[in-house]
């Protein structure tokens, strides 16, 4: 108990809190401008923290990450363009919403989702960690190949219109995402002999393209005034009843986040990704989703605010880093003299609960400094169309290229977003292609381990644990259950068009169409 | 209004010249992401390096390519005085042999090694097994498995040329990272990894042998592969600083002096006592000789173990 009140009087000096202010006020801003993200805004404050002491300089790069998950979601809502990939999920219901003008709604459930997901993966952390790293451990190449397969399937779900398409969209995907070294082998794949390929196609120079500057393009080509005007940036916190009639998706939500985190290599845009799918299955409301439906941003928003304080699970329990997030704040950490690992909880107890509190304050302070934020976006958006956009444009490039200092992310960034633009005009939705691409090294990666561990038994995958069984299981119920309400589907539609035409002729074109 | 909006820009345009002025000043490039572990070794080396050759340093993260990216950037700024890499070994020694680069050893001024570390044989501490002997008998039934932080990295190459100078039966699977193979080691999904003490300390492992020459200091007890009837194999984790070619001797020599006076400052020691560095410095002379002597060996492991091109 004392190491606790040393813990909380650790957090509470004034430097602390100051940190924690201009980390997660900075955060917000950095992770709603489009290319700019996560990795991007801690690249930026880390070099500060050279000069602080441990808990002030964990503070703001908390801050910075956690106020950096919550921003993304913003732009996404507000102009169909995530801020950083973790949110790509929130532009499904998000952006729809703010089409019917309902944008206040929209924002005020992201806010409230992101602060319910990470305090309460602040809890699980606190009590459970030890409990999550040993279960996490479980998770060997093959659970991680298992539940990256039940992940992908999510892509039906988001394909409204024509599943062939989304399919397509996924596919490409993936093969982006194995262009670069082997995993496995180290051998460069599809470089064509350029030099400047064999470091792989990186996410975010991708999604920029995808997202954000194909919303620039599309806005620029259409002639309509009204369609390309940002309605005002608002936000209305969700009323008590109406939290306690999503109570379940917020619960939902968090515990899938909380859970992705903690296994190592996943991260918060797979968590996003799984959590939707899981409402498009278990949601009460699931018919509406992607039409604008609340559940959608809480599915997406609660998990991915979950996975920041999950991710430290084993960050802190084993010294694993679960991302590239937490790996930054691995170093920051051996920086001041604590490396991560087995032991760190018996020897530097005060330190590792004063990170807890540190957490707890930062998901608080960014329900409170939402509102300036969205009301800065407000301001920023109020100007003319072309600074915005060209705004846009500039933020994306250099969000791009600052992920790893590669020229080549600029080609990438602007050749991926002419792709998305024709995508987009030929009714191809672009989730899919982020979805492959996210998901796509995990698979790949995932399955060859695997392989190499069964010594080339696929087969084995299927009884080599209970956690591997039990999740492809759920991958067949899924297959089942989604064919058969095709089926099902199919079958209503036909009947409805044959409807007004006379009853025999009706039986007579069965009986013909039978071989 | 308008005038606030013609400010901004404005001032964006006077950030862009001084960033162009800036092109004077010393460029430390690292070859990995942000936050990595060689990373935050550059960061504690750059305050005093910079200080020493008194300019202002710009520590540059560009990643990719199991770092050689970063490193073909160093190569390419032939005869550039203001850019040095702070570089892993495996850029230096290793990647050249495996793929095609646009360098080679050849490429750069050599500066100074910075820190070392000697890498260990390990299994998992809840594993039965104590000894390398005893390791090798279990292995006849069943081939254990090794875990890496990568092809082609140096974890890759100790357990390769482990495998091909003894009995032992082991094959290798590759992970992202250090982080995810120990999870793996946890998980009993691989048995064996090679890393370095700080690896060792973090987690629950028990060393079997070091690949070193002698044995080594805090692990008095682990002994050497050559003690264990192999060959001398000579496994370290370390970093060093190259320039590009064609600078003259004279700068050269400054890079030289800095990097000697920094590896040697309190201030340095102190932080590589914090994250496990081994200080192991080698002056500009030594240091190439033994990037040399590495990328031959390593050349001939990479053969040995049928991994080579």
């Amino acid at each position: 108990m004392d190491v606790i009140l040393a813990a909380v009087g650790d957090a509470f000096t004034w430097q602390a809190l100051l940190a924690i202010v201009i980390g997660t006020w900075a955060g917000i801003i950095i992770g709603g401008l489009p290319g700019l993200g996560s990795v991007v805004g801690l690249t930026i404050f880390l070099p500060f923290t050279f000069g602080m002491d441990v808990i002030t300089s964990m503070a703001l790069l908390i801050g910075v990450y956690c106020g950096s998950v919550y921003g993304g979601s913003i732009t996404a809502i507000l102009i169909n363009t995530p801020g950083t990939p973790q949110s790509a999920a929130t532009t499904f219901d998000g952006y729809p919403m703010t089409q019917q003008g309902r944008v206040d709604e929209a924002l005020g459930w992201a806010t409230f989702a992101s602060f319910f997901g990470g305090v309460l993966s602040c809890v699980l952390l606190i009590f459970c960690a030890p409990q999550l790293a040993k279960f996490a451990v479980n998770f060997g190449s093959i659970e991680v190949f298992a539940l990256v397969c039940l992940a992908m399937l999510c892509i039906v779900g988001i394909s409204r219109g024509s599943l062939l398409k989304g399919l397509v969209c996924g596919m490409m995907g993936f093969f982006f995402s194995t262009v670069g070294s082997d995993p496995i082998t180290g051998a460069d794949r599809f470089t064509f002999g350029t030099y400047a390929l064999s470091s792989g196609l990186d996410l975010i120079p991708v999604v920029v393209g995808a997202f954000a500057l194909s919303e620039v393009f599309v806005r620029f080509s259409a002639r309509d005034e009204e369609a390309t005007t940002i309605p005002e940036a608002r936000l209305r916190f969700p009323s008590l009843r109406e939290i306690g009639r999503r109570l379940i998706e917020l619960v939902r939500g968090s515990f899938i986040g909380s859970f992705v985190g903690a296994l190592p290599g996943t991260g918060a845009a797979a968590a996003a990704f799984i959590s939707y799918a899981a409402a498009q299955k278990l949601s009460p409301r699931r018919a509406n989703l992607g039409k604008g439906e609340p559940d959608g941003i809480i599915a997406s928003e609660s998990s991915n605010n979950a996975v920041t304080g999950s991710a430290f699970i084993p960050t802190l329990a084993l010294g694993i880093p679960g991302d590239v997030v937490t790996a930054m704040m691995m170093g920051a950490m051996v920086i001041h003299g604590i490396t991560p690992g087995v032991r760190l909880m018996a020897d530097q107890a005060q330190t590792v609960y004063a990170l807890f509190v540190v957490l707890i304050i930062v998901n608080v302070a960014m329900l409170i400094l939402s509102k300036p934020s969205i009301g800065l976006f407000r301001y920023l958006f109020k100007l003319p169309l072309g600074f915005v956009m060209g705004g846009i444009v500039m933020f994306s490039f250099i969000g791009a290229v600052s992920v790893r200092g590669n020229p080549l992310d600029l080609v990438v960034a602007a050749l991926t977003g002419i792709l998305a633009y024709v995508l987009r005009r030929g009714g191809y939705p672009l989730a899919p292609l982020i979805i492959g691409m996210v998901l796509g090294p995990a698979l790949e990666s995932s399955l060859r381990r695997g392989l190499l561990i069964s010594r080339g038994d696929f087969l084995s995958f299927f009884t080599h644990s209970g956690i591997a069984t039990t999740l492809f299981v759920l991958i067949g119920l899924f297959l089942v259950w989604t064919v058969a309400a095709g089926i099902l589907d199919w079958r209503a539609k036909i009947a409805d068009r044959r409807q007004p035409a006379e009853s025999g002729a009706r039986s007579a074109t069965t009986q013909e169409g039978r071989p | 209004m308008k005038s606030l909006r013609y400010s901004l820009a404005t001032l964006a345009l006077i950030g862009t010249t001084h960033a162009a002025v800036a092109a004077d000043n010393l460029e430390i490039i690292v070859p990995f992401a942000a936050g990595g572990a060689t990373d935050i070794v550059a960061r504690s080396f750059e305050p005093t390096f910079s200080q020493q050759l008194g300019v202002t340093s710009v520590v540059r993260n560009v990643a990719g390519a199991s770092a050689t990216v970063g490193t073909a950037e160093v190569a390419n700024s032939e005869g550039n005085p203001n850019i040095i890499g702070y570089e892993p070994a495996g850029a230096l020694s290793i990647q050249p042999s495996l793929k095609k680069l646009p360098y080679g050893p050849d490429s750069f001024t050599y500066i100074c090694r910075t820190v070392s570390n000697p890498m260990f044989l390990m299994v998992s501490k809840s594993s039965d097994i104590t000894s390398f002997k005893q390791l090798v008998e279990e292995s006849q039934d069943q081939p254990f498995l090794y875990g890496s932080s990568g092809p082609g990295t140096l974890p890759h190459l100790a357990m390769a040329a482990t495998v091909v100078n003894s009995d032992l039966k082991a094959e290798h699977v590759p992970y992202s990272g250090s982080g995810p193979a120990m999870n793996a080691l946890a998980g009993n999904e691989i048995q064996i990894m090679a890393d370095t003490e700080t690896i060792l300390e973090n987690y629950d492992l028990r060393p079997l042998a070091v690949f070193a020459d002698h044995r080594v200091e805090g692990y008095d007890d682990v002994p050497t592969v050559e003690e264990l009837g192999l060959p001398a194999l000579d496994f370290a984790v370390w970093q060093g600083v190259v320039a590009p070619k064609g600078i003259s001797d004279e700068r050269a020599q400054q890079y030289a002096e800095a990097c000697k006076v920094t590896v040697e400052s309190d201030k340095f020691k102190s932080f590589a006592d914090k994250a496990k560095a081994g200080i192991a410095y080698l002056g500009p002379d030594d240091f190439k000789a033994f990037v040399q002597k590495r990328f031959e060996t390593n050349k001939q492991v990479l053969e040995d173990a049928g991994l080579a091109p």
